[in-house]
């Protein structure tokens, strides 16, 4: 069914540029050597890759929006051996890409709705996708909302991003931090706070929630007390994963496997999983 | 159906040498254990040893292998990547049915789902299995219950039956009645077939006096484990037991998770290796950042028998999980193999 041929062996792409995001995170630009003009697979924004750093190892990596539009780019922040390996690379250095895998946000279904977005800190990379996503088709969606929370300002996610979405017409970005820093003129406190006072549409409206498990927690909370339906609450997952076809089995929740199922699931489908999140 | 005398069977395994690498079962004549283990010398392998130690998954499967090699240079920036498949002929004389299930299983588990994995295909492409009848059930064993022998059914080439003095040699593809021709064996007629029936019944039969503490009603607790309906406290029991050394996974021949790590050989070369691995490591879902979304025992434990027993689980495998050869019970250290799980939980039932 499949017409993927890197499913085992990766293939290899070349770092072009390199862009400083946040502390401990960086935003890598990629060429596909062996691809016509160095395009890359056709992708689905919610699908992630698999890429290889030689010497290193291998880890899954959520993609950006639409690459036919803007560069193949992979945001990945330091945290184990791999990707700390990964942000030791240069410009022209190599990687290898498994992928694309898994199954994408639900666009399709959604047409016509309000949609809220929720992340926490680095929780806006996978959502980046789907944002620029519906900011492309604008039209076809009712409300658009951004809430993304950071610990501080200098933790805030794609700077360059979020000033051209302040000004977007026909979307509403709320940003808070959680403690006070002096020159932060922004909102204060946790993100999942900020809901209830913002009145947000509950009607015909689909939420995205991504961050850390405490406050992703909170946030389902919240929105389902507002009366947002679960089946209205879409998330996408990570696990650990070592193959991305669904045989290595690490990524198991319950029954279903993250990487082949997902990584796009709403919340009443989570909830039935029957484990942790 | 054919005929061959029993001092004249090893001559299958030595037509299959001319064109495959031959594995059988052999027994360690330091240990007496039974091996199952790649056979030079064809009078090495003995039909009649006790089920293997560790199951024949490791000819499809093997517990460590390079999938691929690669070589990068940092100053030329050059990336020289070489699969490298195993897909040398093999030939599996004298498997037992419950092995052979095993293979089945990991077959539609890793050839029939979405994905083909390249690496179990290569090693599967050229195969021939000859499977051995179980006349008597071993002590630990039970594919009575999960409806995997004594006889095997389907995927072998051939199928031996001890019948006293000769074998019953049944060819169950193209490809083995090619052989059976080939050697000129003796047909059997049609009574033969009643009397393959007869040992079959009898072998059922002698499980139920044989089997102590490894009858394990898989079908009775299908239901409970599919559902979640069983009490934390039961898990919690089960996890307690565990000494997490991933043993019931690595001798169980239906068991296919397996990690993936990059190993440096030289300053510029790596091998892609992938190794077993098993759902009773706190490791297996460790993510980088240290969150672990499944971090007590119990919790991890559970995933295991949901593979073997629920019925979300045997829809890749088409037939439960399970495939009763009584390894996991006949090596825990905790008292926790499959029987005694499936004990535990019908207890919790019939409270």
């Amino acid at each position: 069914m499949s017409e993927i041929n890197n499913l085992t062996i990766p293939e290899i792409a070349t770092i072009e540029e390199i862009k400083d995001e946040i502390v401990e995170v960086k935003t890598f630009y990629l060429k596909f050597d062996a691809r016509p003009n160095g395009e890359p697979p056709a992708i689905k924004s919610g699908q992630f890759v698999m890429c290889t750093v030689f010497g290193a190892g291998e880890f899954a990596v959520s993609l950006p929006p639409s690459p036919q539009k803007d560069r193949f780019h992979l945001t990945v922040r330091r945290v184990g051996k791999v990707t700390n390996a990964l942000h030791e690379l240069k410009v022209g250095d190599k990687v290898g890409i498994r992928g694309p895998f898994g199954n994408g946000f639900p666009f399709e279904e959604i047409k016509g709705k309000n949609i809220i977005y929720v992340a926490g800190g680095i929780g806006l990379i996978p959502l980046r996708s789907s944002i620029m996503h519906v900011m492309q088709n604008k039209d076809k969606f009712g409300r658009i909302l951004l809430f993304l929370g950071a610990r501080t300002p200098k933790e805030l996610m794609y700077e360059y991003n979020l000033k051209e979405w302040k000004t977007a017409p026909g979307f509403e970005t709320h940003i808070t931090i959680d403690n006070p820093v002096p020159g932060w003129d922004g909102e204060v406190g946790f993100v999942h706070t900020m809901l209830k006072k913002k009145n947000i549409p509950v009607k015909d409206t689909v939420a995205f929630v991504c961050g850390p498990p405490m406050m992703f927690n909170a946030v389902i909370k919240e929105l389902t007390e507002l009366g947002i339906g679960e089946e209205n609450i879409i998330s996408t997952l990570e696990r650990h994963m070592k193959c991305g076809i669904g045989k290595c089995q690490h990524c198991a929740i319950g029954r279903t496997l993250v990487c082949t199922d997902g990584p796009v699931y709403t919340f009443r489908q989570i909830k039935t999983l029957g484990e942790q999140i | 159906m054919y005929l061959i005398k029993k001092s004249q069977v090893s001559d299958i395994a030595k037509e299959l040498q001319k064109e495959y690498q031959v594995y059988g079962p052999v027994v360690d004549k330091e240990t007496k254990q039974t091996m199952f283990v790649k056979a030079d010398d064809i009078a090495e392998i003995d039909l009649a040893a006790p089920i293997p130690a560790v199951p024949p998954k490791h000819t499809v499967f093997p517990h460590y292998e390079r999938i691929m090699a690669y070589n990068y240079d940092p100053q030329s920036k050059k990336v020289d990547i070489n699969p490298d498949f195993d897909d040398k002929p093999k030939a599996l004389f004298g498997l037992r049915s419950c092995d052979l299930t095993g293979v089945i299983c990991l077959d539609r588990f890793y050839l029939g789902q979405e994905f083909v994995d390249e690496v179990y295909k290569n090693h599967r492409k050229k195969m021939f299995i000859v499977t051995n009848t179980c006349n008597v059930p071993f002590k630990q064993c039970f594919c009575v219950c999960t409806d995997s022998g004594p006889s095997a059914r389907e995927g072998y080439d051939l199928n031996l039956t001890d019948l006293g003095d000769q074998y019953l040699v049944e060819a169950g593809s193209d490809k083995g009645k090619a052989l059976a021709e080939k050697l000129g064996l003796a047909k059997a007629d049609d009574s033969y077939k009643k009397k393959k029936e007869e040992i079959v019944d009898e072998s059922i039969l002698k499980f139920d006096s044989i089997a102590k503490d490894n009858k394990a009603w898989v079908s009775r607790v299908v239901n409970r484990v599919t559902t979640g309906l069983i009490e934390e406290k039961t898990w919690e029991y089960i996890g307690n037991q565990c000494i997490e050394c991933g043993a019931c996974s690595f001798v169980c021949p239906s068991c296919s998770c397996f990690n993936i790590v990059d190993s440096c050989t030289s300053a510029t070369a790596a091998d892609r290796i992938r190794t077993w691995d098993s759902c009773s490591y706190e490791g297996y879902t460790r993510m980088a950042g240290g969150h672990n979304p499944r971090k007590p025992v119990e919790d991890r434990r559970s995933k295991r028998f949901f593979c073997k027993l629920s019925y979300s689980q045997s829809k890749k495998y088409l037939r439960p999980g399970c495939v009763g050869c009584g390894r996991c019970q006949w090596v825990c250290p905790g008292d926790i193999g499959l029987p005694n799980v499936v004990t535990y939980i019908r207890r919790e039932i019939q409270k």
